[in-house]
């Protein structure tokens, strides 16, 4: 069971059993114009679970997920193949509404991204899109989205300050409940704690934790620690291919690819 | 000279500076200072004399030349009114007409463009805002109005119910030649000033801003309206008002086709005049003290109208930037 296998496999991804799976990627491959930046990547990601991906910059991790919620159609260009399934229906599917599909699948990014409203109304705007609230329902939808970000707290005599006026750590937790607010299926999360400080990184990681019971969600972090804090499943991905994908644990402390043992011992990347 | 030139990286360096350095710093100093002044003195001089030229005519009709509209050089009676409420309509209607197209463009430059189509769209925008105003003040009365006065004004001037409110805003010899025309091509002159400074300001949102409003299933135009917009409205007035302050000083085209009717315009088809035009039209021919004086109050009134757009433009900014 020693990691130092005499033959490793180039590749070794865990297929999981249907029944949890929420979101399954099959053979997907992603062009920015003429350059190729995923190649074939099948993957399955577990309802109520956290999975994390690793790999070092550029190996096409962001990409994956911003072709899960087709933020890429946005730019005239980018194209996807392959197949996104939500709850098995293809996403990529022209046929499928993109607004509802974002709807379906939120995503917090990498800096915070307030809009220019107040903090109320910053949780009410995705909301507002989609559902007729009463007054006191919205209050109770933004309450219930904030008290979830953890922010609650902080905001609570504030709420109809500007969203701008918050710390970056308050921005960046804001915007989580702005995504959990429209009560989407999957939450993605690009690198959601790359601009924080340690107090606020360990907070929105309680959050995260948190949010599980309810949600399916797919992290992309540089952190090794936090993959390893967070996440059930980890996957690991080089030059845009997913090399590994299993349980984080397994992972982390036996990898059986040579690329991901290299890559978590710190040999590269 | 020579020894500056001689050593371009020494600044630090541990030779003494010469006592010429020293000087030659403090020339540069006074010369920079000297800069900036000259503009306040020039500002400064342009509105004494705007006043003192002027003082003939507010001694003569006292309050009277902001309230009245009468202005005839034979009896030589002057007031402002006229041409003031020709100016601030013919902006106005200006700004009207030119904010949601050149918003719309874009908008449409950033959101929603081809690729292939957004070069020459933004050239075209660029080729507007150099015509000169000449250019734009022939073509305004030779094709434009007597074009408009046919399909436009003749129709609406059929169509309307004689005694109506209608009727009265409308009536206007069909000529062509009026306040409506005036704003109109006022507003093709502003739009691309409006236009290529709304769509330097849309694209200096982050990416992940509007990609977080498409992001929680947003259109366009939803985008647009609650977060790429609010996004840039300090900014946005800026624009608007940089525009508005265009049309109000505008002064060859709108001479060619507003019509120089003093008084008053009654419809949006009357001819009127503006201030700028007005002066335009009688400054070589003025002979009169009072009535060159008049003219110069009346570039006095201009200006003030002017600052108080550009303060009014100043405060909003500060009040948004609050936010």
């Amino acid at each position: 069971m020693n990691a130092q296998l005499d033959n490793p496999p180039e590749t070794a991804v865990l297929e999981l059993p249907p029944e949890v799976v929420k979101l399954a990627i099959k053979d997907l491959s992603f062009f920015y114009g003429q350059k190729q930046a995923l190649f074939d990547v099948s993957v399955s990601f577990a309802a109520n679970a956290v999975t994390a991906l690793i790999g070092p910059s550029g190996c096409g991790k962001s990409t994956l997920l911003r072709v899960l919620n087709r933020m890429y159609s946005l730019y005239p260009g980018q194209r996807a193949q392959g197949q996104v399934l939500l709850d098995g229906e293809d996403m990529l599917s022209p046929r499928v509404d993109v607004a509802t599909l974002r709807a379906r699948v939120g995503m917090v990014f990498q800096k915070p991204t307030p809009f220019p409203m107040s903090i109320f109304d910053n949780v009410a705007y995705g909301v507002k899109l989609y559902e007729k609230l009463s007054k006191a329902e919205m209050a109770n939808r933004v309450e219930d989205s904030l008290r979830r970000a953890a922010l609650w707290d902080e905001v609570k005599d504030k709420l109809k300050e500007s969203g701008l006026s918050l710390s970056g750590g308050q921005q960046q937790r804001l915007c989580v409940a702005r995504g959990i607010a429209v009560k989407p299926e999957v939450l993605l999360l690009d690198e959601p704690a790359s601009a924080l400080d340690p107090i606020s990184t360990a907070r929105l990681e309680e959050t995260i934790a948190e949010l599980k019971r309810d949600y399916t969600i797919v992290i992309v972090t540089h952190n090794m620690g936090q993959a390893a804090r967070l996440s059930d499943h980890t996957g690991f991905m080089y030059l845009g291919k997913l090399i590994e994908f299993g349980e984080t644990e397994q992972l982390f402390t036996n990898p059986v690819t040579t690329r991901a043992r290299d890559y978590i011992t710190g040999r590269f990347g | 000279m020579t020894a500056v030139a001689d050593r371009p990286h020494a600044a630090a360096a541990a030779p003494p500076r010469s006592a010429f350095g020293a000087a030659f710093d403090k020339g540069f100093e006074i010369l920079c200072f000297s800069a900036a002044t000259f503009l306040l003195t020039a500002l400064g001089g342009i509105v004494v004399s705007l006043a003192i030229g002027g003082w003939p005519a507010f001694q003569a009709f006292g309050f009277g030349f902001f309230t009245s509209a009468e202005w005839d050089p034979v009896q030589e009676v002057y007031g402002s009114a006229g041409a003031v409420a020709g100016t601030l309509i013919s902006a106005g209607l200006a700004l009207l007409f030119a904010l949601p197209l050149s918003f719309g463009i874009a908008i449409f430059l950033v959101e929603l463009c081809p690729p292939i189509l957004r070069r020459p769209i933004g050239t075209a925008v660029e080729l507007l805002a150099g015509i000169p105003s000449i250019v734009y003040g022939m073509w305004g009365l030779f094709v434009f109005a007597p074009w408009f006065a046919k399909h436009v004004q003749m129709p609406i001037m059929m169509s309307a119910q004689p005694g109506t409110l209608w009727e009265k805003i409308t009536t206007g010899v069909p000529n062509g030649a009026g306040i409506l025309s005036a704003s109109i091509i006022l507003a093709i002159m502003i739009l691309p000033f409006i236009a290529a400074t709304m769509r330097e300001l849309l694209l200096t949102i982050p990416a992940q801003v509007r990609e977080s409003a498409y992001g929680l299933g947003s259109t366009t135009f939803e985008v647009v309206r609650k977060v790429s917009i609010p996004y840039v409205r300090t900014g946005a007035i800026g624009a608007v008002m940089l525009g508005l302050g265009r049309a109000l000083g505008e002064t060859m085209a709108v001479t060619f086709i507003i019509g120089n009717a003093h008084g008053f315009p009654t419809s949006v088809f009357a001819s009127g005049s503006t201030i700028a035009s007005t002066i335009a039209n009688e400054f070589a021919e003025a002979t009169g003290v009072l009535h060159t004086s008049s003219l110069i109050a009346l570039g006095l009134v201009l200006f003030i109208i002017t600052f108080v757009v550009l303060a009014l433009a100043r405060l909003l900014i500060g009040r948004q930037a609050n936010l």
